[in-house]
């Protein structure tokens, strides 16, 4: 997007610090310069356009609500921002459901608007630089692609574990291995 | 659960953020998560190394209706809209390849004989809206390319869709032959549907296009059931 997008996270911290303050226009703003990248998180994990923007909503209605929590020495705006979208749309995944995602609705799937990338090519394309990238590269293949198909798709361990046509404890391991190294890398990196 | 052992907080947390927890476990962690000021460090740890993976997600607009949305959840007055929220949608409209066909629209609609080299050979469809006969959206797609197409959807004016409704656009091959779905589409102005190889023959030799209103999800039978909204004829340029 040729957008003037690029608000620094300073920026967004403003308008975050502003809404705490009741402040309307800055959450019109923060929506504007913010939505369109936690949109496209809510459909990755979601896969449906009509439950990401279920998610949308009721995550920036939680932005809103909860504003004066975010506190900027802790986590970066979108960070934060990106954690409330993944959680909603987590909860919306695992919610009791009626409908079973079925053939036509992944047909459906097909026509959203972006090149949707798969999770290999998303992480593939994040781990390009930085420290994350260099302690992925550290994990096994399958570590990696569970770490990458549950944090893109929301996958719980058993339907990693369907996925992956693995037993249920060996996804586990991997994930739960996986991450001891992740965490064991990027606080060598000084993180 | 006990969460005095920082391992298990740790690994308990980064399972968390990650995601692969059940509903009930979720429930469970976000309880001591209230309580639990290190837990939520643990957590806020975790988002953090795990962020830059987000990093890479191309971003969607949402359609405007969440907006909408959202502020009447919030009971924000009508008043409040960003300051620049229409400049920007327009700069966001003239961004996108699309844009270009809906100015381009608009500036032949305004000078009766456009000078200067125009783009042929695309196929255009301009619906309008059947109450007031107006237009109301475009497509366009270059047709004969092996492959599939990319169908730019251009939404012109101030559309609205109904809560728990779907918008369905339709390939109407012509003759007697039934409507085929391209898929849901949004109210949003610029947006863009990838039509899979099976069908680019036929949209390229097809009739028309149309968009019908349909429950959340689609049309339950496959053809439209619900109001036609908009139609036009195609047209190669």
């Amino acid at each position: 997007m040729n957008l003037p997008e690029g608000l620094a996270p300073e920026q967004l911290s403003d308008l975050l610090a502003r809404c705490a303050l009741r402040d309307q226009r800055a959450f019109a703003t923060l929506y504007q310069f913010s939505s369109a990248k936690l949109f496209a998180v809510a459909v990755r994990i979601t896969r449906r356009r009509d439950w990401a923007e279920e998610v949308l909503q009721e995550a920036f209605v939680n932005i809103w609500n909860h504003a004066a929590g975010y506190n900027s020495a802790k986590s970066a705006p979108m960070t934060w921002m990106t954690a409330i979208v993944r959680n909603r749309a987590l909860d919306w995944l695992r919610r009791p459901r009626e409908v079973e995602i079925d053939e036509e609705h992944e047909e459906l799937m097909a026509s959203i608007p972006d090149e949707s990338p798969g999770p290999e090519e998303l992480l593939r394309r994040s781990l390009e630089a930085g420290e994350l990238a260099e302690c992925m590269k550290t994990l096994t293949e399958e570590q990696q692609r569970c770490i990458t198909l549950a944090f893109f798709y929301g996958l719980s361990h058993g339907e990693l574990a369907e996925q992956m046509r693995k037993p249920l404890g060996t996804v586990k391991t991997w994930i739960r291995r996986g991450l001891d190294r992740l965490k064991g890398c990027l606080d060598e990196l000084g993180r | 659960m006990r969460f005095a052992d920082e391992i298990l907080r740790d690994k308990l947390a980064a399972e968390y953020v990650l995601g692969t927890m059940s509903a009930r476990a979720r429930r469970r962690f976000e309880i001591h998560l209230r309580g639990n000021p290190q837990l939520r460090r643990a957590v806020a740890q975790w988002e953090s190394r795990l962020s830059t993976l987000t990093d890479a997600v191309p971003a969607i607009e949402p359609p405007a209706r969440v907006w909408q949305a959202v502020k009447a959840r919030l009971k924000f007055g009508p008043a409040i809209r960003a300051g620049f929220w229409e400049s920007l949608s327009f700069w966001r409209v003239s961004s996108f390849g699309s844009g270009l066909l809906a100015l381009a629209l608009i500036v032949m609609v305004a000078m009766p004989k456009p000078e200067g080299p125009v783009e042929t050979g695309r196929m255009v469809v301009v619906m309008n809206d059947l109450a007031t006969k107006k237009p109301a959206m475009t497509a366009s797609w270059e047709p004969g390319q092996s492959g599939g197409r990319t169908l730019r959807i251009r939404v012109i004016g101030h559309a609205e869709m109904g809560p728990n409704t779907a918008w369905e656009l339709w390939m109407l091959p012509g003759g007697d032959q039934k409507p085929v779905s391209l898929g849901l589409i949004t109210t949003h102005e610029t947006q863009i549907v990838k039509i899979p190889q099976a069908l680019a023959a036929r949209l390229d030799a097809a009739h028309g296009l149309a968009m019908s209103v349909e429950p959340a999800g689609g049309s339950p039978t496959g053809l439209p059931t619900g109001p036609v909204l908009y139609a036009g004829e195609s047209i190669k340029t």
